[in-house]
């Protein structure tokens, strides 16, 4: 008997652990393996909110770091960055990747503005209306949404889910949480990695030149092809569409499945604009405007149709309830003016927040004084990004001591997963402090230019896809 | 004393012991004297308390075999066979365990190693393991074995077969030495010679029965032979005729 | 028994039975190596397997070629892309050249050879679908990658061609996917890792056996072969300390090598290309530890049985033949039961041999045990074993276990 009860004790205590949060095992779409799925609780009891956490665990528990996803818009989930994680999941062997979806957003209760789903809204006054609408009533939540408070609960949940100490992953807007993150609280964090940078005093809405320098640099990779070339001059024609459709364009199918609706030239400038975040759209450009320069509109359609549902999982009252505390205040009014001012997109894009703000108010919040940091920091930019275009290290991160950059000439707005990009990640969260030999980056090309019909020459020798991922489904980040 | 009284057993229904008497008095080697197959090993074994009579008694002074076994074991040293060494034990580990099986322990373990060791010029043995001991080797150990814990009763069954002549004189030593302490000793053979110098008191055993006892010497008187072999043929071989005189006249 | 002597107690005599029995197996070094060498043989036979796996699954770069590739340099470059060692040969003259040619090709050690016919890129503009020829060799063992991953190429370029061709006629690409699937594997790493595992509770078990099969015959059959078993008989000692002492030392034994397996297992785990698998490393040292006492009484139990069936047998061999069949019976049950994935209720836990393999394949990945079932099941298979080493004593006292001279 005694001997039994020894046993018995024995395995009591090895079985027995130790209580923590508990999770309940998930799915997300988009990724086909279980995640680990928290409710946790977070902030003051009368300003506090339950968040959504999703924890695609480590392989190998070995205590390594694990990596916070912070998604874009502001407005995009945590959650609806399934499309980044098989690109990340050699990294996923080693560490736990935790996506937390802020509040107002994806299933920490989404500030959705439903008034905008399904259709396209092309004008200004509409949208403000819409906009308008949306706010009402939403005082409390609305004052919850900022970049200080999504800090502070990223730190609860870090606490909460026993991590000392964590790797940032920010894609656009994200890159900005995890740059403040670093800034509020240094000894949390590990390393970053920031993909589509958008430094803490950028101002980002103020987007119309980046803009123009991505149709800029399409163009001049355009011209660099003998086929795309002879194209011709499609930027001027895209110019002179802007200004034809100034008062009503063709009438086309801009939604499929919905009946065709007049379009103006807000709706081709966004399309542009929208196309240019992902290259697989991108390329697509060229052929698509000079069709419509000779009276075909088709080309133009497929894109609207193709960039149209790119905006639907962003939560729009999130979006600017952040944006019009945070980044909207500090524009002036003859930076608009100016930025717009040689730029295809001209006020347009920029007036959309700033009118919107109007009807959205919200108190303008400041960010900190940048404090010197030491964290190592991967910054990932794409040469034709046309929101958050490669950084000038020196002069916007003067304050980071340990630093490097990768610019994927092919690249647009995130890169996380294209060609060696995962690799290169992965190798600088093992040894951050080390810098990467980055050459095979330039080995990601442009994919081909679509030229006819037919689609992409096949004598094109220098461009070749390298993600099988499609335009509509990878790149669907605003900002 | 060991008395035994009216063994019977059989296997598979042939009896093989078909009512033994006889006694083994202390201070005295008694000789169970037999050919193959009269029954000597199997009337040991329930001497022993291995075996289960069908009818009879085994007393060992006041104590019952069949009752209390373990308190008589703790008093009785046996050499059923010197086969039954582990080759894998050294002799002074062998000797420790089965001296420690027998209750002994501390000090007085430790003396009656040293007394066996002494006593049966176990020196150059006494760390190596038993693979490969020679018969008269085998024996020493076995003889250490049984009289570790200073037995009153000893069993030998067939002690002398395959020794040579060192041995036997060691082993007939031994036992003189322990019949002069007062031991009541009981061995079995078929060899003459050894009996002859041995014995105290001979039985013959024959076909399950005690056929005659006595001294040497007087075995021979009592058929008139020259030899004790001559004896032992004519009281082995000879006794199926007589059975009824047998029956008549037990030992 | 009767112990009116203190000095002669069970605790006493014991001792010196479990010390000789102990000693006795453990320099047996015939049973040691056998022991030693199962323990061995089937974590290394594990780690070689999943190398080989992992290895089919990263094989180094198939050769591929393409014929022709200068007719259509899109897809040439497009294949170079690709995790294939590209070769690249003109195209010949006519028709029929090009064929000989690519069969010529595969011959020279090529997986996969694309053949781009003349008048690919023409049939390509006017959309009219021309072929492309994949000559592969069926037989061959590596042709069903380089395969794949030609397709795989080939597929990421008719995607972007077919987005193109469709938003020129002023469709979504989008609208051509009438639907998405989305997989949901519910599988966990380590019950993926758990496959891998699976059999090892059954070769665990096995290993008992194996590990203590030599030593129960040994100290069983062996001992009465080599006479020795009467004299230990005529020791002041009860059969069932016998039995007891003597099944300690063979489980000693079995649970050794059963320890070794696990252990080497563990020492292997880093070798083996687990993540690659995406399988966790599921033993823990915890795991281990719970592995190695959930072993423990059913090795007691195996032992004596052994001791038991050995005892019974007519001789040292037949007690070998007895036993070799023995140790099969239940490995091929819970094989069985495995294989056939049957659920069993959780009351067959009780069940000795049943319930280790549960308790073992969770304590290998790290699930939680239901501890009253560990202890309830325990508890049965040591009262088994108790029972089986009294009736061991009685059996002991069987007559026909004396060797007849």
């Amino acid at each position: 008997m005694q001997r039994t009860a020894c046993l018995l004790l024995l395995l009591v205590s090895l079985v027995a652990k130790a209580a923590e949060p508990v999770p309940e095992r998930c799915f997300l779409d988009g990724w086909s393996q279980p995640l680990q799925c928290y409710r946790l609780q977070v902030g003051e009891s009368v300003s506090g909110a339950e968040l959504a956490v999703f924890v695609a665990p480590a392989l190998e528990q070995n205590g390594l770091d694990p990596v916070f996803l912070l998604a874009g818009g502001p407005g995009q989930a945590a959650s609806d960055l399934t499309p980044i994680l098989p690109a990340l999941s050699k990294v996923n062997r080693q560490r736990d990747l935790v996506m937390v979806d802020r509040r107002g957003a994806g299933h920490s209760g989404a500030f959705a503005c439903e008034e905008f789903q399904g259709s396209v809204v092309a004008d200004l006054d509409e949208t403000v209306r819409l906009l308008g609408q949306c706010r009402k009533g939403k005082d409390n939540l609305v004052g919850q949404l900022n970049s200080r408070t999504t800090v502070e609960d990223l730190e609860q949940v870090r606490s909460q889910l026993g991590y000392e100490r964590i790797a940032l992953w920010g894609g656009s807007w994200g890159t900005r949480t995890a740059l403040l993150y670093q800034q509020w609280y240094p000894a949390s964090i590990s390393a970053l990695v920031l993909d589509g940078v958008a430094p803490i005093d950028s101002k980002i809405f103020l987007a119309a030149e980046a803009a123009q320098a991505a149709l800029d640099k399409l163009a001049s990779d355009c011209a660099g092809d003998p086929q795309c070339a002879a194209l011709g001059n499609w930027q001027a024609q895209l110019l002179q569409l802007i200004a034809d459709w100034e008062s009503g364009g063709p009438t086309l199918k801009v939604i499929a499945g919905q009946p065709p609706i007049a379009v103006t030239s807000l709706h081709l400038q966004q399309t542009v604009r929208t196309a240019l975040y992902a290259p697989e759209a991108a390329v697509m450009l060229p052929f698509s405007i000079a069709e419509a320069a000779r009276g075909n509109y088709l080309p133009l359609q497929g894109l609207m149709q193709a960039v149209s549902g790119m905006m639907d999982s962003v939560s729009l009252g999130l979006m600017f309830s952040v944006a019009c505390a945070e980044s909207v205040p500090r524009i002036r009014e003859e930076e608009i003016v100016s930025n717009g001012r040689n730029s295809f997109i001209g006020e347009a894009f920029t007036r959309t927040y700033t009118r919107g703000c109007e009807v959205w108010p919200v108190p303008a919040r400041d960010y900190p004084q940048l404090s010197p940091q030491s964290h190592p920091v991967l910054f990932i930019s794409g040469a034709g990004d046309p929101i958050t275009p490669p950084v000038d290290l020196a002069r916007s991160f003067a304050y980071l001591e340990n630093k490097q950059q990768l610019v994927v000439q092919a690249g647009a707005h995130i890169n996380t997963t294209r060609g060696c990009v995962p690799e290169l990640i992965e190798r600088f969260l093992d040894a951050p402090q080390e810098t990467l030999d980055a050459s095979c980056v330039a080995e990601i090309d442009l994919p081909p230019f679509m030229l006819s019909e037919f689609g992409f020459a096949l004598n094109e020798v220098n461009q070749v896809v390298v993600s099988a991922g499609g335009a509509d489904e990878q790149e669907a980040e605003n900002d | 004393m060991i008395k035994v009284r009216g063994l019977k057993k059989s296997f598979a229904n042939t009896a093989v012991l078909r009512g033994i008497n006889f006694d083994v008095p202390d201070g005295k080697i008694t000789t169970l004297l037999g050919a193959n197959g009269a029954g000597k090993t199997t009337c040991l074994r329930i001497l022993t308390g291995l075996m289960t009579p069908e009818g009879g008694t085994v007393h060992f002074d006041a104590l019952e075999i069949q009752k209390e076994t373990q308190q008589i074991r703790r008093r009785l040293g046996v050499i059923s066979d010197r086969e039954g060494l582990y080759e894998r034990l050294t002799v002074a580990e062998y000797l420790d365990i089965f001296a420690s099986m027998q209750g002994l322990g501390g000090e007085a373990k430790a003396e009656a190693l040293a007394s066996v060791r002494d006593s049966l010029g176990l020196d150059g043995l006494w760390s190596r393991r038993m693979k490969g001991f020679s018969q008269g080797e085998r024996m020493k150990v076995s003889l250490a074995r049984a009289l570790v814990h200073k037995p009153h009763y000893l069993v030998l069954d067939e002690p002398t077969r395959g020794l040579d002549v060192l041995a036997v004189r060691l082993l007939r030593k031994t036992l003189n030495e322990l019949r002069d302490q007062g031991c009541a000793i009981l061995f079995s053979s078929h060899v003459m010679q050894e009996v002859e110098e041995l014995s105290d008191q001979v039985l013959v055993m024959s076909a399950g029965r005690i056929v005659a006892s006595g001294t040497p010497g007087g075995l021979k008187q009592q058929c008139a032979a020259a030899s004790l072999e001559d004896a032992f043929v004519e009281f082995a071989y000879g006794s199926e005729a007589r059975d009824k005189r047998a029956e008549e006249s037990p030992a | 028994m009767n112990n009116e002597n203190p000095n002669f107690g069970w605790r006493y005599t014991l001792v010196p039975v479990l010390k000789k029995e102990l000693t006795e197996a453990w320099r047996d070094k015939r049973a040691l190596l056998t022991a030693v060498c199962f323990a061995l043989l089937f974590p290394a036979m594990m780690t070689a397997m999943m190398l080989f796996t992992v290895k089919e699954k990263v094989q180094k770069e198939p050769q591929v070629a393409i014929l022709g590739g200068e007719r259509a340099p899109y897809l040439a470059n497009l294949l170079r892309k690709g995790k294939v060692e590209l070769t690249e040969h003109k195209g010949a003259d006519d028709r029929a050249g090009d064929h000989e040619q690519a069969k010529a090709l595969l011959q020279q050690g090529n997986k996969v050879v694309v053949l781009v016919e003349e008048g690919f890129a023409d049939a390509y503009m006017n959309q009219r679908a021309p072929r492309l020829y994949l000559y592969r060799d069926g037989g061959d063992s590596g042709s069903g990658a380089a395969v794949r991953r030609v397709r795989s190429q080939l597929a990421q370029g008719r995607q972007l061609v077919t987005a193109q061709r469709l938003t020129a006629q002023g469709v979504s690409p989008g609208s051509i996917s009438p639907w998405q699937v989305q997989e949901r594997d519910i599988s966990t790493p380590s019950a993926r890792s758990g496959l891998i595992l699976r059999a090892l509770p059954g070769l665990l078990i096995l290993g008992l056996f194996v590990g203590s099969l030599a030593t129960s015959v040994d100290t069983s059959a062996g001992e009465r072969e080599r006479l020795s078993l009467e004299t230990l008989l005529l020791q002041p000692l009860a059969g069932w300390q016998l039995v007891l002492a003597k099944s300690v030392a063979v489980a000693s034994l079995g649970w050794f090598g059963a320890s070794l397996s696990i252990i080497a297992l563990a020492c292997m785990m880093p070798l083996m290309p687990l993540t690659e698998l995406g399988m966790q490393h599921a033993l823990t040292v915890q795991g281990i530890l719970n592995v190695l006492l959930l072993l423990a009484p059913i090795a007691l139990l195996v032992a004596v049985l052994q001791i038991l069936l050995a005892l019974r047998s007519q001789s040292f061999k037949d007690a070998q033949t007895q036993l070799s069949i023995f140790q099969i019976l239940p490995v091929v049950l819970l094989t069985g039961i495995d294989v056939a994935q049957v659920e069993l209720a959780e009351a067959w836990q009780l069940v000795p041999l049943l319930g280790q393999q549960q308790w073992l394949k969770a304590a290998l990945v790290g699930e939680p045990l239901n501890l009253a079932l560990v202890a309830a099941g325990t508890l049965v298979t040591l009262a088994i074993a108790g029972l089986a080493i009294v009736a061991g004593g009685h059996a002991l006292r069987r007559e026909a276990l004396l060797s007849n001279c």
